[in-house]
């Protein structure tokens, strides 16, 4: 618990702020930060996800991209990813039932996969799941509307796993910021300034093209 | 063409894995995770298994325990299908017989290759 007193010297003291305790495995890469007026929290890029068990909060800022918040109430567990269809070279398709299934539905599967399979891997079970969905602006006017396409993906794919969605707030023409708290399944959005979207568009474009460069797995490998 | 069992938790991925394989004429059963799978496994033959790793009642791994320790399966090619790409991971499935590894996100023409090279 914070004291008064800690608020006074601005929450300095190192004593009134609770043990977050260790990261779980595998994230111990993020960085936490003390803010006064949420405690412990965590900021997430373009293409990462954070899981906790903490008292912590969890942050993003999206422009096109999508955010899924996940926790399994009663277990305890959440996280929070932050992702982007890939734009596909090979010209495959988005409709999922195209035997040409393109790069971009198998990247948003994989970024939703690899976040639920930690949660359950950490004891979270599948029919518990609170899945709440974020993001999909079309945020510069002018360029292809990347976040329609995101926003079709995540909806189609919530279907198809048979996933109810808990909270959404999807589309629009402003950059949101995401504020999720994994222990009690709150999400707060900020909606920001239009003077920011063109430096939040640019970190979007940044990411895609590295995703363009080198997309996580597909690697084989036979053992005999 | 090949009769092939496609086993994965999550609907998205068995979808995409199935249509991919029988639009290359292949003939897809699927199952949601290693009961199911051992079951129907049991029940009819199959020519090549592939399943994810992480699932619940049953996981990847044991599944190719499970199929290993059967006479009808000792030579059946199992490929793994998983988010999971460490070399730990890796080894637990080769020491539980599992043929092949392929890391998602899963890459169509690559898997049509891996399945043809381990039929032939």
């Amino acid at each position: 618990m914070r004291s008064s007193a800690s608020r006074s010297i601005g929450g300095s003291d190192p004593a009134a702020r609770p043990d977050p305790g260790p990261a779980l495995p595998g994230f111990e890469h993020f960085e936490r930060h003390w803010d006064r007026e949420h405690g412990w929290s965590v900021k997430i890029l373009p293409g990462e996800y954070y899981i906790t068990r903490a008292e912590e909060l969890i942050s993003t800022v999206l422009g096109s991209c999508i955010s899924a918040c996940v926790r399994d109430p009663q277990h305890g567990v959440g996280g929070m990813n932050h992702f982007m269809l890939p734009e596909d070279a090979a010209g495959g398709s988005d409709e999922w039932l195209d035997p040409a299934v393109g790069l971009a539905t198998r990247y948003g599967s994989y970024a939703m996969e690899s976040l639920i399979n930690d949660l359950l891997k950490l004891g979270a079970v599948r029919e518990r799941l609170e899945i709440k969905l974020f993001g999909g602006g079309r945020i510069l006017a002018g360029m292809s509307d990347v976040g329609e396409r995101n926003i079709r993906f995540i909806r189609d794919y919530m279907r198809i796993e048979g996933y109810p969605v808990a909270a959404e707030d999807l589309g629009g023409t402003r950059p949101r910021k995401v504020l999720y708290f994994p222990t009690s399944g709150r999400a707060r959005l900020r909606r920001l300034r239009p003077v920011e979207n063109r430096i939040i568009s640019r970190h979007e474009q940044l990411y895609l093209e590295s995703l363009g460069r080198h997309t996580p797995g597909g690697e084989v490998e036979l053992f005999t | 063409m090949a009769r092939i069992l496609a086993v994965d938790d999550s609907a998205a991925m068995r979808q995409m894995v199935g249509i991919t394989l029988s639009s290359a004429g292949h003939h897809v059963q699927q199952a949601a995770d290693g009961v199911e799978a051992l079951r129907i496994a049991e029940r009819e033959r199959f020519d090549l298994v592939i399943t994810d790793v992480n699932m619940p009642k049953m996981d990847g791994i044991t599944l190719m325990r499970e199929l290993r320790a059967r006479s009808n399966y000792h030579h059946t090619p199992l490929l793994m299908l998983t988010t999971e790409a460490t070399f730990e991971c890796k080894q637990q499935g080769k020491a539980a017989g599992a043929t092949g590894w392929l890391v998602k996100p899963f890459n169509p023409d690559r898997l049509l290759a891996t399945v043809a090279k381990v039929l032939s």
